[in-house]
């Protein structure tokens, strides 16, 4: 826990200090209390596993997010920030994964978003404004002019115009989600110039990263978060690997292997991918999934597990590679061809992608199996009592809490909808199917029965694939598991391999590819 | 009340309760209300069974329209082209039967592929190109119509209309009731059928109410679409033929109006019973209001601008008991 002296022994008075800020959405807590002091002219690091509470820290910071409790103080200033603008006008800028610019606009115009511009005759006075930006976009280092169009740069040019914006702005702290996603490694080297450059000029950098590796490099302090609450403040020597993943994963205790891992008694190989390959996102993806094996897929958020999924579904295409379903070429053109040839999909966006939550249980119990409860299939009426039964049936089995098979489905609660949807594929009993993130907001009874479901239709032979995002829920459901990173998989585990620590460890590999043309 | 609802205030179970039934049943009882109304102020003319007789006759052609206007909203896409086709086709079933002399059931079966061939245009354009439906549609309307002035050189076919034609919308061949209804009925009761009752009308549904959704349980979401153009488009063209029929003559933009018609009558129709979701049922009770409210206009010798008035601020009364039954439907 981190505790106040560590936050006064911040050495010099910090520029931004936060305390025991706290958030939560309808119950939930995104915020728990967390702390963050960043001194003049450092490079702060923050990491923490995906829900630790960063994105809404750095949403508190900007004005994008009232906390509950807490405060901020800049300077040893309580200060409000009730919008974007009065961070902007502390001294904050901050430089998120979507780069805020447009493409109609020049440079200067992008560098100048936002900014109050010189004018003459009230027309803005663009020649000023270039002669005033110049010497800030060559120290940022920006080759385009400033009066090119920004169609066609790349995103670290892109990057250095949010950047050179922040020092237009005579910003003193410069906040950095995830800067090197979609960098080059050429082109992340050219950053970490930047970073330090602006950290000796006395402009602090709060950089939040995955890539343990830049952390280690670029910053002299740490913040972790899990959970929602700081859990620690790393400085300097202190600042290793093990140490950093020890507190984003909480504690050295390893959990027991899942109890009963069923001896290999696995079937025939039921899906085969290989060197599949959707650029960006999924890269030269490879494997196999035999009958009633649960293959599980770890990673963080957006290493491309969920686009993997879609491809291997037919919701996208690939670029490349080949896929065989029972021995036989799969290459569906289509989620309803893959259906047809016998997959199933509980989709990681539940009430987006995988309900019609006006409808009732019922309705979205059927909706993949109409086939099965129409009178004939020359007379393809409904059977309103075979509906009846196949949807009762299976809100029996898998205690579905719901009033009735007529309610409509978005009255239930979030692991009672996640039931419906699962529920939907066993009526098709689909040779393979893929659940993207089955438990998530979904409360821990049904996150046990669904855990159970899917053990139980692996032992029936149905061949699973899970993703999760939680290193917790892979070791207790999976006979093997996939590492994804940056649209690669990066290793397998498999047995008792397959660990909490195991998971976090591989997915916060770095492997990044030499610099490629193509990627520039 | 809208306001209370974009305020983004919690309501409480009862005042919510009793919006919800407001928004289901507004219709109905707005319906019944004036009726009893025009009944009380002219109990002479109006509660009839020769006038409601005469009041159906005149709302089927409206309620073809607009229950097949229902399959392509239900499908989540709008179709303005229905007016401008249904008048083309009325031209062209004229011009088939005089000009041409093809018998007549003949010149009505193609009339009405082409009907089905619209629609398909409308679909694909909407689902291959992607063009935007309100776009898409409005640009085949056009077009359509300017093909109806090719045809004809905006001279109404009068001359030389056969008596059989006539009979086919002024008959009354079935127990006496006028072939209009009898017709109406048959498409109206295949129609809720199809979407209530077959396995084909649960995939309308789910494409309408969350194509995404739709599409990852196995749904040619695509295909569907373009067979709710193709039910508008025929649906359109039934109803180009018995407005000729009925005219006994074929005239460019004789069927325009009846867009706004279909639509008044198919929002009417999301607001009622359901909560602003779109269904056959709904869209036959939409245009019964719309009609009721023309007879009782005429009845009391309104002038003709007042139905226009009449028309449009039913349309955005319409929408907007829709969009509240939804907004209640979500909180």
């Amino acid at each position: 826990m981190l505790s106040s002296d560590m936050i006064a022994s911040a050495g010099t008075k910090p520029f931004v200090l936060a305390e025991n800020i706290a958030k939560s959405y309808g119950g939930v807590h995104a915020l728990a209390g967390v702390s963050l002091a960043i001194a003049p002219g450092e490079v702060h690091g923050l990491v923490g596993a995906n829900g630790a509470g960063k994105s809404t820290l750095i949403k508190v910071l900007a004005g994008l997010v009232q906390p509950d409790a807490g405060r901020v103080l800049v300077d040893g200033v309580p200060v409000s920030l009730p919008t974007p603008h009065h961070a902007t006008d502390l001294g904050m800028s901050f430089i998120h994964q979507e780069l805020a610019f447009i493409p109609g606009m020049t440079v200067l115009q992008n560098i100048l978003l936002g900014v109050p511009k010189k004018t003459r005759f009230g027309m803005v006075d663009w020649q000023a404004a270039a002669r005033d930006v110049a010497p800030i976009a060559e120290r940022v280092g920006i080759k385009a002019p400033l009066f090119a169009s920004v169609k066609g740069l790349s995103t670290a040019e892109n990057w250095l115009i949010n950047i050179c914006r922040a020092l237009v702005r005579k910003a003193r702290l410069i906040v950095m989600d995830e800067p090197t996603a979609s960098l080059s490694a050429a082109e992340a080297e050219k950053l970490f110039a930047i970073v330090e450059d602006l950290s000796a000029s006395g402009v602090a950098v709060l950089y939040v990263s995955h890539r343990l590796d830049e952390i280690m490099r670029l910053c002299s302090r740490v913040s972790i978060f899990r959970d929602g609450r700081s859990v620690g403040c790393l400085e300097g020597a202190a600042i290793t690997r093990p140490a950093l993943i020890e507190a984003i994963v909480g504690g050295k205790a390893e959990l027991a292997a899942a109890p009963e891992r069923r001896a290999a008694v696995k079937g025939d190989v039921a899906l085969t991918v290989k060197g599949i390959t959707r650029a960006p996102k999924v890269n030269d993806v490879s494997f196999e999934l035999r009958r009633g094996e649960v293959l599980g897929i770890g990673g963080l958020v957006g290493a491309g597990r969920t686009e993997l999924v879609r491809l291997v579904y037919g919701a996208d295409r690939a670029d490349r590679g080949a896929m065989t379903l029972d021995g036989a070429p799969f290459a569906p053109r289509s989620a309803t061809e893959a259906v047809k040839a016998g997959l199933g999909l509980v989709p990681e966006e539940r009430r987006a992608e995988g309900l019609l939550l006006t409808k009732s249980v019922a309705f979205n119990l059927q909706i993949a199996n109409l086939a099965n409860i129409v009178r004939s299939p020359v007379w393809p009426l409904i059977h309103r009592r075979k509906r009846e039964a196949l949807s009762l049936q299976i809100v029996r089995d898998l205690a579905v809490k719901t009033p009735g098979i007529d309610t409509p489905v978005g009255r239930l609660s979030g692991g009672n909808q996640q039931k419906v949807v699962i529920g939907r594929w066993l009526l098709r009993a689909p040779k393979v199917l893929i659940l993207d993130e089955p438990t998530r907001g979904v409360d821990i009874g049904a996150r046990g029965e669904i855990h159970r479901l899917v053990r139980e239709l692996a032992a029936r032979g149905m061949a699973v694939i899970v993703i999760s995002s939680e290193p917790d829920e892979l070791p207790d459901l999976c006979d093997r598991v996939l590492i994804m990173v940056e649209g690669r998989i990066v290793s397998t585990l498999e047995g008792s391999a397959i660990t909490r620590n195991a998971i976090v460890e591989a997915s916060y590999f770095v492997g990044r590819e030499p610099v490629q043309e193509d990627t520039i | 009340m809208s306001m209370v609802m974009s305020g983004g205030r919690r309501l409480s179970p009862a005042s919510k309760a009793a919006l919800g039934f407001f928004a289901r049943y507004a219709t109905i009882i707005g319906l019944l209300a004036m009726i009893a109304v025009f009944a009380f102020l002219s109990p002479r003319a109006f509660p009839t069974v020769n006038n409601f007789t005469n009041v159906l006759n005149q709302a089927s052609l409206a309620m073809i329209i607009a229950g097949g206007l229902t399959l392509a909203v239900i499908v989540g896409e709008l179709d303005l082209s229905i007016g401008f086709a249904a008048s083309l086709h009325g031209v062209l079933v004229t011009g088939l039967i005089v000009a041409n002399k093809l018998p007549i059931p003949l010149a009505i079966l193609i009339v009405i592929a082409l009907g089905a061939l619209i629609g398909f245009v409308n679909g694909i354009i909407v689902t291959k190109a992607k063009v935007n439906s309100v776009i898409a549609t409005l640009g085949v309307g056009t077009i359509l119509t300017g093909l109806a002035f090719a045809y004809s050189a905006g001279v109404p076919i009068v001359a030389g209309v056969p008596e059989a034609f006539l009979q086919l919308s002024l008959g009354r061949w079935l127990f006496g009731i006028p072939n209009n209804i009898v017709i109406m009925a048959a498409v109206l009761g295949g129609l809720w059928i199809l979407v209530e009752r077959t396995a084909l009308g649960q995939e309308i549904q789910a494409v309408g109410g969350n194509p995404a959704a739709a599409r990852l349980a196995g749904i040619n979401v695509d295909r569907i679409k373009i067979l709710g153009f193709m039910v508008s488009g025929m649906c359109a063209a039934l109803t180009g033929i018995l407005l000729a029929s009925r005219l006994g003559s074929g005239t460019t933009s004789a069927a325009d109006s009846y867009l706004l018609t279909a639509f008044a009558a198919v929002f009417l129709g999301s607001a009622t019973m359901r909560d602003g979701e779109f269904h056959v049922l709904g869209t036959f009770v939409g245009v019964l209001i719309i009609a009721f409210g023309f007879n009782g206009l005429n009845i009391f010798g309104a002038p003709t601008f007042s139905q226009y008035i009449f028309q449009g601020a039913i349309l955005i009364v319409a929408v907007g008991l829709a969009s509240l039954g939804r907004m209640i439907s979500e909180s």
